[in-house]
């Protein structure tokens, strides 16, 4: 229930370890490591097919890997006691790519959801609360009284963070929050993961596809591809690695086309 | 950790200003404590306001929320100042500062009235009778596009929605009508014992299910099974835009995915209340052995004699009717899911419902007419 003490060293927010994943005779990750501090913003990129979403999920617990290991907050995700772990989602954030808002509640209800469930609010300050977790995803307080399917896919999105935050997390973990957004949408929503990490401090991790999130707002690339870490560094440091993926990734945004078309809904 | 003296919070009262010193962890962990505390402050004075952050160990947004909100009603929250905090502490409070206007609780939207509820709910059921009406028109329309042109029919879908509503369903209804077959006998037989009318149990028995029990029972047991399926199916279409992609390919989605279920169901149906009959004698008939004597050949010689054709008839033509009716409603729910995935299990919940009263409705319709026919 307490949080641990600031007192002790804090160890790294995300430590993997030689992590290899197997469904069958196909291998999608075949020793990957790397370590993310604390307070970092981190993106996670990589062709269709090489395991992001894969990779994430192992590192919040919800699949195994076939071997390797992942610290979180100097948990260790696989091996730790039930109790333990369920003490240390309470410490990230996750949203998924669809937002996976609760649809029998409204937006204000799936943000209290978590504050009912792991803390102790005062009621009369739990309104208030829901509205600040809403205002910090850029939402407006109006916004929590309407269902799930009744917000555009960017609000839907910003429901899910302010979800994610609302149990004061120390690491956000995001699956593509960009996919499927016009491009103004996204670079405000990009704007609000650089603040959440620069005001808050919170480590974020996230997965994309999205070009601008990389060059505008991450501290940090990881490249997956062939199972193994093909990149790893500052955004300048990785446009220069000799991968043939990874030139043709960021070759495309040479010649200016819109890699993501708005769409029309 | 706090103050000397154990605090996490004092106030510090000069001239013209008051001094708020926060000090240890304030931590959403720890919110009803801190919130007590701060009561015990007691009355703020009307004064400018000075944060003092300079013992603070730790802070969050929702601590944060609490000392603002504490503070803020009396005071416009620009007039208090922050002072002593580390870089880290002071981006928080500044932060939800900036926020503070927007957490404020808006006033609750007004609930309907008892009154107003209920006839909410009645002028929701005309409007989804209403809507029945025009998705059995639309049905029905074509229906008869087909009638017209056999070559419009979906074969395939129609004979993979003929095994699924009907081939499938055999074991449980065979099986249900079954044992109600032998509890029929076995009640009626208690009674008919007493009078050694043990014979008149073949005729009760044999009227009782072909006429009522079996098309009831198995129009109860395929709504539950295939009208069910076809709500959730033809949602999860709608949800993942399907039924979009069908239109805008040019074909009809009621062609395609609505007249094939119709029709294997008005097919089905009948057929299973077949089984049904099949069955429901066939348990009637071990009982009568067992508990009454009568012998399977006397049982069936009996029956010739007893059961009307008419009667048989009559069961069997119900069916097609029911099937009709579980068969529209199952679509129709399915294609008025919305955009949500709560909305197929609400929709679905809603056609089994919905089925199974309208079959009954529908089997007081005909027992009604019937007499009124004299049949």
């Amino acid at each position: 229930m307490t949080a641990p003490t600031a007192a002790t060293a804090p160890p790294a927010a995300i430590e993997v370890d030689s992590i290899v994943t197997r469904f069958g005779a196909h291998t999608v990750h075949d020793g990957v490591s790397f370590t993310i501090g604390r307070g970092e913003l981190v993106a996670l990129i990589g062709g269709s097919g090489s395991g992001k979403s894969v990779l994430l999920r192992e590192i919040i617990g919800l699949l195994r890997p076939t071997s390797g290991r992942v610290r979180v907050l100097g948990t260790d995700v696989w091996n730790a006691p039930a109790r333990e772990l369920e003490a240390l989602r309470r410490r990230f954030g996750m949203t998924f790519q669809e937002g996976a808002l609760f649809s029998s509640l409204d937006v204000a209800a799936n943000v209290a959801t978590p504050l009912r469930e792991h803390a102790r609010v005062p009621p009369a300050l739990l309104a208030p609360l829901v509205n600040l977790r809403l205002a910090l995803a850029g939402l407006e307080p109006g916004a929590g009284a309407k269902m799930p399917s009744q917000l555009s896919g960017g609000m839907r999105k910003r429901a899910a963070i302010a979800r994610a935050l609302a149990l004061e997390p120390e690491i956000l973990f995001l699956d593509e929050p960009t996919s499927g957004l016009d491009p103004i949408t996204a670079r405000a929503f990009d704007a609000l993961l650089a603040s959440l990490s620069r005001d808050l401090g919170i480590t974020v991790l996230v997965v994309t596809h999205d070009l601008d999130t990389l060059l505008t707002i991450a501290q940090r690339i990881i490249v997956l591809g062939h199972g193994r870490l093909i990149a790893d560094g500052p955004v300048q440091q990785v446009m220069d690695v000799d991968d043939p993926w990874i030139q043709s990734y960021f070759s495309s945004r040479r010649p200016q086309r819109s890699e993501n078309p708005p769409d029309g809904a | 950790m706090t103050s000397a003296e154990g605090r996490n919070c004092w106030l510090d009262q000069s001239d013209d200003e008051t001094r708020l010193h926060l000090a240890g962890a304030w931590e959403l962990a720890g919110l009803h404590e801190r919130q007590a505390e701060l009561e015990a402050l007691g009355r703020l004075p009307p004064t400018a306001f000075v944060i003092d952050g300079s013992a603070l160990q730790s802070i969050d947004t929702a601590a944060a929320l609490l000392v603002l909100r504490h503070l803020s009603p009396p005071r416009a929250s620009g007039r208090i100042a922050l002072h002593g905090f580390d870089a880290r502490h002071r981006r928080i409070v500044e932060l939800v500062r900036s926020r503070l206007d927007a957490t404020e609780p808006l006033a609750a939207p007004r609930r309907w009235r008892a009154l107003a509820r209920i006839g909410l709910w009645f002028a929701e059921l005309g409007q989804l009778l209403i809507g029945h009406v025009s998705f059995f028109g639309l049905a029905m329309s074509e229906l008869s596009r087909v009638a017209l042109k056999p070559r419009l029919l979906r074969v395939r879908e129609l004979a993979a929605q003929l095994q699924q509503t009907g081939l499938s369903a055999v074991p449980v209804v065979a099986l249900v009508t079954f044992l109600i077959g032998m509890v029929i006998a076995y009640l009626l037989g208690l009674q008919a014992e007493q009078y050694g009318a043990n014979i008149f149990v073949v005729d009760g028995v044999s009227l009782g299910l072909t006429r009522e029990f079996s098309p009831l029972l198995v129009a109860t047991i395929v709504a539950g099974r295939s009208g069910a399926a076809f709500t959730a199916q033809l949602g999860t279409m709608k949800l993942t835009e399907e039924i979009d992609a069908i239109r805008t390919l040019g074909l009809s989605p009621e062609q395609v995915l609505i007249v094939p279920r119709i029709l294997a169901l008005v097919v089905a149906l009948p057929a299973l209340v077949f089984v049904g009959n099949v069955f429901g004698l066939a348990g009637a008939m071990v009982v009568a052995d067992a508990m009454l004597d009568i012998t399977p050949t006397t049982f069936i010689e009996r029956l010739h004699s007893a059961l009307a054709p008419r009667h048989y008839v009559i069961g069997l033509a119900k069916a097609p009717v029911f099937a009709l009716a579980i068969a529209v409603i199952g679509c129709r729910m399915g294609t008025s899911v919305e955009r949500d995935t709560r909305s197929i299990g609400i929709n679905t919940t809603s056609t089994v419902v919905q089925s199974i009263v309208a079959v009954i409705l529908l089997d007081a319709l005909f027992a009604v007419l019937l007499q009124a026919l004299g049949l």
